[in-house]
């Protein structure tokens, strides 16, 4: 059974970002991981060809550790967002830090 | 003799149960409660211009690897709740699609899975939202009237459900004379 990760990607400047997943055939705490030099990552897709009916999750995390994108599914599955999201689309917070966009908080 | 009778008795019941046991253990239990036949109505509906995927989604190689027809052909919208649309799509080889696109947050999901898999459980995707719950949405074969999570059931409409806001890895899908417990994952 063939079992693929696609990456689609546009070349940008920066800092490095991470992908991860894991399906069900893979142990419990088991994770598939793929370290890709700084890019505006949209696409992420799990094959694991016809008739499979695997769970699955594919998952993003920002260099400053941010966990996003997160997605579990059933089967083949993708997961496509827009890059603006990603390419240094974070917020300033009252912690000094940087934060994924989604992840600001007032409290921070 | 009456010794021996009740030793056979006890025999049997403790092989029974463990033979019990070992099928819930093997099989999943209560996961392999089935609900239709893995049909969809929704699938056969006359087709509407509404009824088109997404050009961005046909781009994808996803859809190459896993749609019936390379242009979507067959796909039916199923439910529009905001800007968030779900389709279904026939797929390869016995697969059929879920598709999800959001026109505002310009996201799109899609997952094939077996038609099979209806019987038992869910086509389905569940996206950590910011607040850490996770909007779920799923497909279901016809025979299945609600979807179930955190205490909060939605109606399935056209084969689809969508359910915000939900909490753990719990799914619970039914209908008026059975249910099942779909595990998310995570």
């Amino acid at each position: 059974m063939v079992v693929l990760l696609s990456l689609t990607f546009v070349s940008t400047a920066g800092a490095e970002y991470y992908i991860y997943w894991w399906q069900q055939n893979m142990a419990p705490n088991a994770q598939g991981y793929d370290r890709l030099t700084a890019h505006n990552h949209i696409y992420n897709e799990l094959y694991f060809g016809a008739n499979a009916g695997w769970r699955s999750e594919v998952w993003e995390v920002t260099p400053a550790g941010y966990r996003h994108f997160d997605k579990w599914c059933v089967g083949n599955c993708f997961n496509a967002h827009p890059g603006y999201y990603y390419t240094y689309s974070f917020c300033s917070n009252r912690d000094g830090g940087t934060h994924f966009v989604y992840d600001c908080k007032d409290q921070w | 003799m009456r010794k021996r009778h009740i030793q056979f008795g006890v025999a049997v019941l403790v092989a029974v149960a463990t033979a019990g046991l070992l099928t819930q253990l093997g099989l999943g239990g209560s996961d392999k409660v089935q609900i239709g036949n893995g049909s969809v109505a929704a699938l056969a509906n006359a087709g509407r211009a509404a009824d088109t995927l997404p050009q961005s989604v046909l781009d994808y190689p996803f859809a190459g690897r896993n749609f019936a027809a390379p242009n979507g052909g067959g796909s039916r919208l199923l439910q529009e709740q905001g800007s968030l649309k779900l389709y279904a799509v026939p797929g390869k080889g016995g697969m059929l699609c879920l598709v999800e696109a959001d026109s505002v947050a310009q996201t799109a999901g899609g997952a094939c899975a077996d038609r099979d898999i209806l019987r038992t459980g869910s086509i389905y995707m569940a996206d950590r939202q910011e607040d850490g719950s996770r909007l779920v949405v799923g497909l279901v074969g016809d025979g299945h009237t609600y979807a179930e999570a955190n205490g909060k059931r939605v109606p399935v409409q056209n084969n689809a459900f969508v359910l915000n806001d939900v909490e753990g890895g719990d799914l619970t899908l039914g209908s008026p004379s059975a249910s099942q417990h779909v595990d998310l994952g995570g």
